[in-house]
């Protein structure tokens, strides 16, 4: 009787051997067979869409397996710092402390793109106009409704319906909010002295969802709600999204024209590599205000820099050709050219 | 002349010669328990530098905050201040709430088991309900995203809205995240474990004192109310303490709901967060040692409060199994204790 | 008040004996009764349903997902639809091999040494320390194995593993010393009288009389593990979408899956969602069904040995 018994558990777990004996023959290369080498990378949600396109066509050119795990800016600051991945992911550039806890990392601009305000209100239609100050308004808890007179007088003509706004947030270290507070910051004094700008930022009313996935969740299942949303992803969910004035007075539709007109405006590359182009100037009439570049956090010195370096290239040139129909902008001649420096000077 | 006894030999040492059994036998004891020894020690090694490793990456935010940590209601990673109030108040809330509603509950399904349920349909229920204990919490969560939300969206929280909106805890707008859907969710974690356990102590009354309250002309509920629940107040209890440990803890299934807000709110429809569910959204993607060590601060407050708990419910549940075992071994008992403590 | 021969003759059709009249104070105790008796069932019934309701929500809206390509591909990337977890199903069975390599020996040796060789206090006090260890909520644990073997390295299935074993291990142990602890002692003291050395009696009667107790302690651990997400987040979730079995690297597993998909907006992530949870259920109720019919017949073989 036992040995029946043993011969039961026996064979599950020779089953489920078997099952895992499968899974390796139809692995596909982690190093073994196949694929060369391998890339470990974590971070920003908003780069994840254009990331995942990067996936397979660079394990074909170059034979190199890219792990990315989408976990927040927040997330790809802490894990490079730690040095538990070999590159690192966030739309927020770091912060001078930031800088001296990671010992020796630089950021590197590889992509560009914006934060959309994303909204879901049953019997509003798409592209609402608002304006910095009410979305600060908006987030402090201080314009409540949606028929508020703030929002109807930008909208004339538009039936707005009583419904309570729920703002939404991240709940993790997000560098969609560091864009949003950043330019929240910008243009209203009070959100800077009281909330400011970073990853996380103590948000006084609202929801909070994790990484970009969430926030589109909670604002599809919540009526009344109004977000913060990588473009990629209000383009994917084909969420309603508001047309924010610019410091020009107008409402341009976020999108590869108004991201590149913002990102024209800046002058030029610092050394650091920060480049911040939220709430352009007037001299931008088509620029979307909440534009944001993302960069690669990478280690100066690196044991895989043999592999990162080429891998770093081909994101800035080549890669970039996946990014349009995800509503990511060709970076600019200028941000290419520090790149292309800064890549050079990583070593092993 | 007189050989020396010999044990039986198992058929592994039988092909062994007498030397080399006896030195397996002088070996084996002490072998044994050195293995089994050095098993327990593991262990006990491991528990203390868990919490060793939690208190001390707490250590940075203990020295900068003190105890006044626990009473401050704000995190803010901007100016660096944190506070465990909000989360403290969240976990309390949310588990006590899930425990009132949860208990009651149980009970009912227990006596409707041992006492109210007709015979075949007695052991289909009860394995479902312990069955339902096996419910992973993500996935309870991913049910309480989809399925629950919408329901307390567009049903439930505007017929409490509408019935008791004067009372503070149902004020407010409707919300799919906040602390009601993570008390219900809570609550569903919570009543297989406390109502498995509670059967169990009900299956132990002795049925003679059960028969002679009916003999003496007691109706079942009379019967109930002064035999089978005095006898098992004790179980009952711990059994309760057990799903509230359960409750404190959950980090996956809470974060999915509850809105990740910061704040006291005395409403159930507003966002909250908890002890866990705040670690869970936060602690990869902190960015400052300071809010790494408060969030580790976050969790030695968590590791406290469900140590207190389960340690608690351990001591009543033995106390009422040991008085259980002395009445016989039962199907299942330990079966049920084991994953009852989940 | 009533006599008892008197009432057989008095009255004529349709009198009841006084004693058998329900009084107006038994008749409120029996509406009482009759009321909470319902209200009980009531009670029990809607709960019942409710914890029903979740189960059938899994099946139906899981069913429809499910199929060959699911079980079998990987996540499609972002914007494309398809693809499946086949990563995240080998990733999962490999971890909780891993941890039940770890947490099942080690769990079976202390509760051979609690129930067979400490002294009552020192047992009475590992148990306590265990039952502390099986108090620590899931999220502390992942933490705890994220500062000693994450931090200065990398995420990897060891990380992940060792995580899942530290919450299996008090259980196995727990249900190891009780089904140990239930062999009746005629049996250890049979075969010591017999002169079998100790270590012995303990390998060759008593653990093989509990043994299905055992396997049952290690199955309910399995089962418990394999749905756990929180020790994952942090030791094992910046995974490959590729099929992988190395676990010096991260890999994926479904809970976390479920987690990452549950909170999308997309409904084809939320039917993935389903069809995922759907397997983790089914897997999960598998275990614990074979546990239980296990454990029913060693208890049938320990009364049987009295």
């Amino acid at each position: 009787m036992t040995k029946n018994r043993i011969a039961v558990a026996a064979g599950a777990t020779a089953l489920a051997l078997g099952v895992a004996a499968c899974g390796s023959s139809n692995s596909s290369p982690t190093g073994a067979s196949g694929s060369a080498d391998t890339l470990v990378g974590a971070g920003s949600t908003l780069v994840a869409p254009l990331v995942s396109q990067w996936q397979p066509e660079y394990d074909k050119k170059a034979e190199v397996a890219v792990t990315y795990g989408a976990i927040g800016s927040g997330g790809g600051i802490a894990q490079i710092t730690a040095r538990t991945v070999d590159f690192g992911a966030s739309d927020a550039p770091l912060t001078e402390d930031q800088f001296k806890e990671a010992k020796g990392v630089v950021q590197i601009p590889w992509a560009l793109a914006a934060t959309d305000m994303a909204y879901h209100v049953e019997g509003v239609p798409s592209k609402l106009k608002l304006t910095g100050p009410l979305l600060a308004e908006i987030y402090e808890g201080k314009v409540t409704s949606w028929n508020a007179p703030q929002i109807a007088s930008l909208n004339p003509g538009v039936t707005l319906p009583s419904t309570k706004i729920t703002p939404i947030h991240r709940s993790d270290g997000s560098g969609d909010t560091f864009a949003f507070t950043n330019y929240l910051s910008h243009i209203s004094p009070e959100w800077s002295s009281k909330y400011g700008h970073a990853t996380e930022v103590n948000f006084p009313v609202g929801v909070g969802a994790k990484g970009n996935s969430g926030v589109g969740g909670a604002i599809s299942s919540t009526n009344g709600a109004i977000g913060y949303i990588a473009i990629a992803y209000v383009l994917e969910n084909e969420f309603d999204f508001a047309l924010i004035k610019n410091a020009a007075g107008q409402y341009p539709e976020p999108g590869i024209p108004s991201i590149s007109a913002a990102a024209k405006t800046l002058a030029s590359v610092p050394a650091n590599n920060e480049v911040s182009i939220v709430d352009p100037p007037a001299s931008a009439p088509g620029a979307y205000p909440i534009s944001t570049f993302t960069y690669a956090l990478v280690p100066e010195e690196s044991p895989k820099a043999k592999t990162l370096k080429p891998f770093l290239k081909w994101a800035i040139t080549e890669g970039q050709t996946f990014g349009p129909k995800l509503d990511f902008a060709p970076l600019p001649a200028q941000v290419v050219k520090a790149d292309e420096a800064t890549i050079e000077k990583i070593k092993s | 002349m007189a050989r020396r006894a010999e044990p039986p030999a198992g058929p592994a040492l039988r092909s062994l010669s007498r030397a080399q059994r006896g030195l397996a036998d002088r070996l084996g004891e002490p072998g044994l328990r050195a293995l089994t020894w050095a098993a327990s020690a593991a262990g006990m090694a491991l528990i203390a530098l868990l919490v060793y490793k939690v208190f001390d990456q707490a250590g940075e935010s203990v020295s900068h905050f003190g105890l006044g940590f626990l009473t401050a209601n704000v995190w803010d990673p901007v100016s660096r201040r944190f506070g465990a109030a909000s989360f403290v108040y969240g976990t309390a809330v949310s588990s006590l709430l899930a425990l009132v509603i949860a208990g009651p509950l149980s009970i009912a399904i227990a006596l409707f088991l041992t006492e109210l349920a007709p015979r075949r349909a007695r052991r289909p229920v009860a394995t479902l309900v312990e069955l339902l204990a096996a419910i992973p919490s993500v996935v309870l969560g991913l049910w309480g995203i989809i399925v629950l939300a919408p329901f307390l969206v567009n049903t439930l929280e505007p017929a409490l809205h509408s019935a008791f909106g004067w009372i503070p805890l149902f004020e407010g707008s409707t919300s799919p995240f906040g602390l009601l859907p993570a008390i219900l969710i809570l609550t569903i974690m919570v009543v297989p474990i406390i109502a498995s356990v509670t059967r169990e102590v009900f299956e132990t009354v002795p049925g003679d004192l059960k028969e002679s309250a009916l003999a003496l002309g007691a109706t079942r509920w009379e019967m109930v109310r002064m035999v089978i629940l005095p006898y098992a107040k004790s179980g009952i209890v711990g059994a309760s303490i057990l799903g509230l440990g359960r409750a404190l803890g959950e980090a996956i299934a809470v974060t999915q709901v509850i809105g990740d807000a910061t704040g006291v709110h005395a409403s159930l429809f507003a966002p909250a967060d908890t002890l866990a569910s705040r670690v869970a959204s936060t602690y990869q993607g902190a960015t400052s040692t300071l809010e790494i060590s408060s969030l580790a601060y976050l969790s030695a407050i968590l590791l406290v409060l469900a140590l207190i708990v389960n340690v608690i419910a351990r001591l009543i549940v033995r106390r009422s199994t040991l008085r259980m075992r002395r009445a016989g071994p039962r199907p299942g008992l330990a079966v049920t204790t084991a994953e009852a403590e989940v | 008040m009533s006599t008892p021969g008197g009432g057989a003759t008095a009255g004529g059709a349709g009198a009841r004996h006084p004693l058998l009249v329900p009084d107006r104070r038994l008749r409120r105790r029996k509406l009482v009764n009759r009321t909470m008796e319902a209200t009980a069932t009531l009670a029990a019934l809607v709960a019942v349903a409710v914890l029903a309701l979740v189960i059938a929500s899994v099946l139906i809206k899981g069913v429809s997902a499910i199929n060959l390509d699911f079980l079998t591909k990987e996540p499609a990337p972002f914007g494309q639809s398809g693809g499946g977890i086949a990563n995240s199903i080998v990733g999962t069975v490999l971890l909780v091999a891993m941890a039940s390599a770890l947490a099942v020996p080690v769990g079976i040796l202390i509760g051979i040494h609690t129930s067979e060789f400490a002294r009552p206090s020192v047992a009475s006090s590992i148990r306590f320390a265990l039952d502390i260890l099986n108090g620590v909520p899931t999220i502390v644990t992942g933490i705890f194995v994220f500062g000693l073997l994450v931090v200065g390295h990398v995420q990897s299935g060891y990380a992940g593993a060792v995580a899942l074993a530290i919450i299996m291990l008090p259980i196995v142990a727990r249900s190891a010393h009780e089904v140990l602890a239930l062999v009746p002692s005629s049996l250890r003291e049979a075969s010591l009288a017999l002169g079998v050395p100790r270590w012995r009696t303990v390998l060759t009667v008593i653990v093989p009389t509990a043994v299905s107790g055992l396997i049952t302690g290690a199955l309910l651990a399995v089962a418990r593990v394999a749905g756990e997400t929180a020790p994952l987040l942090f030791t094992s979730s910046i995974a490959s979408t590729m099929v992988s079995t190395d676990p010096s690297k991260a890999l994926s597993s479904i809970p976390v899956r479920i987690f990452e998909l549950s909170e999308s907006p997309s409904p084809a992530e939320h039917a993935q969602a389903w069809a995922a949870a759907l397997l983790l259920i089914v897997f999960v109720m598998l275990l614990n069904v074979l546990a239980r019919s296990l454990f029913g017949r060693s208890r049938a073989r320990i009364a049987r040995t009295r």
